[in-house]
């Protein structure tokens, strides 16, 4: 019996590519799906972001920036950039917050007294958040 | 009626292939589609609560007993008031707090952690949807 069926060959091919077939369509069809879901989760994460800066102070003992920044989001927020009238300025990273946590951001860089400063917040999606502050 | 539609879909397979693909793209595109309108329309909620919101701090006033604090929610919604920052040229100073202030409502709250520097300073209150609203004094 078992050697008669092996010797069959007859429908091999539809039935092979039938096989082929499905596992084609299967594949494109798990990419599609896998591909929709990155898109969306992208989207989804770069609509959800939302930073409130509180409080910029401009420290006199330091001479630091700090900028306190809490995540009113709902998505956990990484800060990718502080620039500082369009020149990028080091800053406490890795600088991570969850959704509704605050923090302060310190951003190293030399102010001067009585000066504005066009201080923009990057994050790693590409939201900004810019404003202008005055140092004391 | 369904005996011959059933009869002529057993008979003719041609273009079934086709309506498939065709569903199946529509069943993910309708997906992409409501997945981010869904969302876009939260945060719109998100952002419509936030610009409703107002809330001004109408007197600071320090007493025996601690700093008195006076709201007034001139919004139509409930606002919930998360931080308080005392600063000055000095000091910046943030405070935890948790006070809810109902639409119209105009309400007064002791605080006796909060130590006031000296004049001139600004007061700031930040709410969970992150509005701000300052009261100075010179």
């Amino acid at each position: 019996m078992k050697k008669q069926f092996f010797k069959d060959k007859r429908a091999v091919t539809p039935v092979l590519s039938h096989l082929l077939l499905t596992i084609v369509a299967v594949s494109i069809m798990s990419l599609a799906t896998s591909a929709t879901f990155i898109i969306t989760t992208n989207l989804r994460e770069t609509m959800g972001e939302r930073l409130l800066v509180e409080d910029v102070w401009f420290e006199q003992d330091s001479g630091e920036v700090n900028i306190y920044v809490r995540n009113v989001g709902r998505v956990t927020i990484q800060v990718a950039a502080i620039y500082v009238n369009k020149v990028g300025q080091l800053f406490n990273s890795p600088f991570n917050l969850e959704i509704n946590e605050n923090k302060w951001l310190k951003a190293d860089f030399d102010w001067l007294s009585g000066e504005s400063y066009y201080i923009d917040i990057l994050t790693n999606r590409g939201t900004h958040v810019a404003s202008y502050y005055k140092a004391p | 009626m369904l005996r011959v539609i059933t009869k002529l879909l057993r008979n003719k397979k041609r273009g079934i292939s086709t309506v498939i693909v065709v569903m199946l793209s529509l069943v993910l595109i309708v997906t992409i589609v409501g997945n981010v309108i869904l969302w876009s329309y939260q945060m719109n909620q998100v952002d419509w609560e936030k610009m409703q919101e107002s809330i001004k701090i109408i007197n600071v006033q320090e007493t025996a007993l601690g700093v008195l604090i006076t709201f007034q929610n001139d919004g139509s919604l409930t606002s919930h008031v998360t931080s308080l920052w005392v600063t000055n040229s000095t000091i910046h100073q943030r405070y935890e707090i948790g006070t809810f202030i109902s639409p119209g409502e105009t309400t007064s709250e002791l605080f006796e952690i909060i130590i006031l520097p000296d004049e001139p300073y600004m007061t700031k209150v930040t709410t969970e949807r992150g509005n701000i609203s300052v009261f100075s004094t010179d």
